[in-house]
């Protein structure tokens, strides 16, 4: 018996506008890299959006031409802009508070209430339409290794952005030295974070090589199996599942016109 | 305690409290601004101060003044603002003071950019600012490595009351890695000795002060302070040798984030038959001369690998005399070498070609002999 999965249609698909927010460290570009491909590969049109102006490194835009060879649109800001710490939003970006029935759109925002601030830019242009705000949370990070931690980081992100957080996502891990009680740790205070704030627990996240683990069968959260993408230039994938065509693109190399 | 996941800065910052530190005086600048934003949430935790100064110059006499009165302080920034910070850091050094500060190292030279680089060293390790003083310096290639080197700077600024750098590049402050903190969580107070301006009621007055307008004073004071750069030489050299127990057909010698990248080609092209070395300082200054020979005579010859355009280099060819050959692969302006940059320098200085079978084929010949040699 394995863990039961995230059915990606069912959960994702159902609403068409995605933010990911979080502390910073928490993981939101991995899920939200993640979350674009496998959505991509399930065969749906895909648009992701680099938010983040708070990182200066290691932004989902460093798998920009991993995510454009497996058919996600990716919108970040081009050429030498890209290696800015500039605050930049595309106009692009309105486009995607309005997605095409048959699209997804996928928001990684800045870490922390700071970089949540930008989202309160597209407050008036979103207007009615429904979204999904999720924050990433993980217990080894500091100021929100409690549950207290991860509620006063949620109000924090709702005061910047004027956006209501709709959900969490349990990601707990210590990125190579992740273990099976860290990412159980993760659940158990996400649950928690969820029973105190009345948000689901929307998933939990695990590496491939937890995917089958049978200490996490019984688990009623659903799992989102991901794989390691935002790597430093110096660590080497090794999950053996089947890699998209091409890899990140190192540090300050161009990313493309 | 169980690991925690930091990024680099904030592990600085938190490393500094645990060696009882309390005292931050700084001012942001990409790639290096968690620290000083961690500090500013934490230190007024545990009673620390925290001020952000209006410029690195300000900041930088601050750490000046608050060492004098015998507090222990830091100060972090990032290439530009270490260069604004070296006048002060000259007194510093004049007075003896022991502080620690941090450079996270950004492209150069001028602005440059926000991207890793390392082309601070010879900065660091040789021309910090006017006159004959030195920083020691500490190059940490892991997050965890940073922690402790932080916690050993403050002991070595007060065991030989001289300023101590820690200096990484951008992927350092920026990386996120496991780490945990040595307990116990906080150090001893600093001690005063007879030195620290902590009021003379009952005792004589004490001054900090680097003038010397007495030629033979100012020259006993270089001599006194060159002595004890010559004990810090003798006692405080540290570095890292691997892959060195049998002879090797090259040895890679790098500092820092570029180390890892070394490591990771190394062990591809070990496990193809190619024996390759690595050395690496942990001190930059003092530079484990003997420790760089003594690598390089199991070598059969040397390759160099920095984030700049050649200044560790120098001191290798020191260490090397001449015995070797020695390339130089080098990157600037936030271009990280990949592991595969790194191998393909290797099978082009040694002539083999990418192992498909095992026996190495003869030096291809190149046009480019004069090309990148160092």
């Amino acid at each position: 018996m394995t863990a039961k999965r995230l059915q990606l249609t069912e959960t994702i698909c159902s609403q068409k506008l995605h933010m990911i927010v979080g502390n910073y460290g928490s993981g939101k570009t991995e899920v939200a890299v993640n979350l674009a491909l496998a959505l991509a590969r399930a065969g749906r049109r895909v648009s992701i959006a680099d938010l983040d102006v708070v990182n200066p490194y290691f932004r989902c835009r460093e798998a920009r031409v991993l995510m454009e060879e497996a058919g996600v649109r990716v919108v970040v800001p081009s050429g030498a802009q890209s290696f800015s710490e500039l605050p930049i939003v595309l106009p692009e970006i309105r486009a995607l508070l309005r997605p095409a029935p048959d699209e997804v759109s996928l928001f990684d925002v800045g870490g922390d209430p700071v970089g949540a601030k930008l989202l309160s830019s597209l407050v008036e242009p979103l207007g009615d339409t429904p979204y999904q705000l999720w924050q990433v949370i993980n217990s080894r990070r500091p100021f929100t290794d409690t549950v207290e931690g991860c509620l006063r980081m949620r109000d924090g992100i709702e005061e910047a952005s004027r956006l209501k957080v709709t959900g969490f996502i349990a990601n707990s891990h210590l990125v190579t030295e992740t273990t099976l009680e860290v990412i159980q740790e993760g659940i158990r205070m996400g649950r928690e974070v969820s029973r105190r704030s009345g948000l689901p627990l929307v998933f939990y996240t695990a590496m491939q090589e937890f995917a089958d683990s049978p200490q996490l069968a019984g688990e009623e959260v659903p799992l989102f199996v991901m794989r390691r993408i935002m790597l430093p230039p110096w660590i080497r994938r090794t999950d053996a599942q089947p890699q998209p065509a091409g890899r990140a693109v190192p540090l300050g190399r161009r990313t493309g016109a | 305690m169980s690991k925690i996941l930091m990024k680099g800065n904030e592990a600085v910052g938190e490393a500094a409290i645990r060696a009882g530190c309390l005292h931050f005086f700084g001012y942001p600048i990409t790639p290096q601004s968690e620290v000083p934003e961690y500090l500013a949430r934490r230190l007024p935790e545990v009673g620390g101060v925290f001020v952000q100064a209006e410029s690195e110059v300000a900041a930088s006499n601050m750490i000046y003044g608050a060492a004098g009165v015998g507090v222990r302080v830091l100060t972090t920034s990032s290439s530009p603002g270490i260069s604004l910070m070296a006048e002060a850091l000259s007194y510093i050094a004049a007075c003896e003071l022991p502080v620690v500060l941090v450079n996270m190292m950004r492209a150069g030279p001028g602005l440059g950019g926000i991207l890793p680089a390392q082309g601070d060293y010879l900065q660091a390790t040789k021309g910090t600012a006017h006159g004959d003083f030195h920083l020691i310096v500490l190059a940490p290639s892991s997050v965890q490595e940073a922690v402790n080197l932080v916690m050993r700077a403050f002991e070595l600024a007060e065991n030989y009351r001289n300023p101590v750098m820690v200096i990484g590049d951008g992927m350092i402050g920026q990386m996120m890695e496991p780490v945990e903190f040595p307990e116990p969580a906080v150090g001893k107070p600093l001690d005063p000795g007879d030195w620290a301006l902590t009021g003379c009621k009952d005792r004589p007055r004490r001054i900090v002060n680097s003038l010397y307008l007495d030629p033979e004073a100012c020259n006993r004071h270089n001599f006194k302070l060159t002595a004890k750069w010559q004990r810090i030489t003798e006692a405080e050299q540290r570095s890292e040798s691997v892959y060195l127990d049998e002879p090797c057909d090259i040895l890679l010698t790098s500092f820092g984030m570029t180390y890892r990248i070394c490591k990771t080609a190394a062990d591809e092209l070990r496990a193809e038959g190619i024996k390759v070395g690595l050395f690496r300082p942990i001190t930059l200054a003092p530079f484990p001369y003997q420790a760089c020979r003594a690598a390089a005579d199991r070598a059969g010859r040397i390759l160099d690998v920095e984030m700049n355009m050649g200044q560790m280099l120098e001191d290798v060819k020191l260490a090397v005399q001449g015995t070797k050959s020695i390339d130089f692969l080098g990157t600037a302006g936030g271009v990280v070498p990949s592991p595969e940059d790194v191998a393909k320098k290797i099978r082009e200085v040694l002539g083999s070609a990418p192992a498909k079978n095992a026996s190495p084929k003869p030096a291809p010949q190149k046009k480019r002999k004069d090309k990148e040699r160092a």
